[in-house]
């Protein structure tokens, strides 16, 4: 009898072991910030980012970090004034996580929840869209984050004594992996 | 047999609700539509570290056993995720006086375009120097704020490791022009200056003042619109 029950208790614990844990890795990337100032639009872009995800019981864990200093904005004085107002010495690294479901890799769109680490401060981003395109066994994500400098508590940094803009947005293009 | 059966009865039970709770935790998360909502945090006293969230801090974050991916785990050298105060400081510091230099670049121009609309007042041959001593006057505050302006740029400490790219390079190239420019022009007005209030036509090198007092305006000017305006797309 108590064989009975183990083996009905395997078969039941079967699909538990079938979600087992998976890991992703980032691939590729390019992070896009965007400032603006009634004299200029500036974008600064980074392609070191780095970035790892985690599944396990159908939730993914992922984590994207990207160091301040990566960002080139193709002004070496603008990115040297942006890693300043930014604390960028202090705080070297921007770090992004979220959590989706495992369930959601093959939906065409994604609202997903969004915490940034970014200059000492953390803010959190509700429900951003998030574009998602699978191909072979690769994953391509892309969105943008609403960010503001306020989020940050970063005082704007001006030119001829007018500041930018609040509005930071960042844009997201990934192209991650399974392990 | 009917102990058994509860068994097995009760760890389906426990199976499938927990397998429910799981999922409607993640459906949770797929409200469309909802407000954006921002929250900020207070900053980080671990200044070592930036990777200090839990998981139950994380958006939509169930329970779970496996340990979410940490800073640690992406492979970073160690230098790239460390806090670098002084590093902070030096950017503070630069920042601060190239702030300085900027606002003291713009003040600067304002004696610099009175001088040169002055300057026409400065040629008369009668005895009367009152023009001549206004542009003086003028090219003079003009000089002095200049190379209070170029102290500020000069001596604001640099990062190193930092290529200079983009227009801070336009920027920096009409300073080999403006810079020799300032200290000429004030040199050749003085002796033009002498020459005029002798009564004697300009001539010899005091002829250059104008032309050299053209060209470093221009260049100073080049200068101050290549970092306030976007000349081309990149």
């Amino acid at each position: 009898m108590n064989k009975k029950t183990i083996l009905a208790a395997l078969l039941l614990l079967l699909p538990a072991f079938a979600a087992a844990d998976s890991q992703w890795v980032l691939d590729q990337s390019t992070l896009t910030y965007r400032v603006s100032h009634p004299l200029h639009q500036t974008e600064g872009v980074s392609h070191a980012a780095r970035g790892k995800g985690v599944c396990h019981a159908g939730q993914c864990d992922f984590l994207i970090a990207v160091p301040v200093k990566s960002f080139d904005s193709g002004d070496s004085n603008r990115d040297i004034h942006m890693l300043q107002a930014t604390r960028g010495a202090e705080f070297p690294m921007v770090t992004v996580r979220t959590r989706i479901p495992e369930s959601e890799r093959t939906s065409a769109t994604i609202l997903v929840d969004i915490e940034v680490e970014f200059a000492g401060q953390a803010a959190h981003y509700k429900q951003v869209p998030l574009q998602l395109v699978t191909q072979g066994n690769q994953t391509r994500i892309s969105g943008t984050i609403p960010a503001t400098l306020a989020d940050f508590k970063i005082d704007p940094p001006s030119l001829l004594a007018i500041p930018v803009k609040n509005d930071v947005p960042i844009r997201l293009e990934m192209t991650w992996h399974p392990l | 047999m009917k102990a058994i059966r509860l068994k097995i009865i009760a760890v389906f039970l426990c199976l499938t609700v927990g397998s429910a709770v799981s999922l409607a935790q993640a459906g949770n998360s797929q409200q469309a539509g909802a407000p954006q909502d921002q929250t900020t945090t207070t900053p980080s006293p671990d200044k070592g570290s930036q990777d200090k969230t839990s998981p139950e801090q994380l958006p939509n974050a169930p329970s779970s056993n496996a340990p979410p991916p940490s800073l640690k785990d992406l492979g970073f050298p160690p230098e790239a995720t460390q806090s670098n105060a002084k590093e902070q400081a030096l950017l503070d510091k630069r920042i601060h006086m190239l702030k300085i230099h900027q606002r003291m670049g713009l003040i600067t121009t304002v004696p610099m375009l009175a001088a040169i609309f002055s300057s026409a007042g400065a040629t008369g041959k009668g005895k009367d120097t009152t023009g001549r001593d206004l542009h003086l006057a003028l090219g003079a505050v003009a000089g002095d704020l200049y190379f209070i302006t170029a102290y500020y740029a000069i001596r604001a400490p640099k990062p190193p490791g930092i290529e200079t790219r983009g227009p801070i390079r336009f920027h920096k190239a009409m300073a080999w022009i403006h810079g020799p420019g300032m200290i000429l022009t004030p040199i050749l007005g003085a002796l033009a200056y002498d020459q005029k209030n002798n009564g004697e036509k300009v001539h010899g090198i005091a002829s250059a003042h104008v032309p050299v007092a053209i060209v470093t305006a221009g260049a100073f000017g080049a200068a101050l619109l290549s970092v306030s305006i976007k000349f081309y797309e990149d």
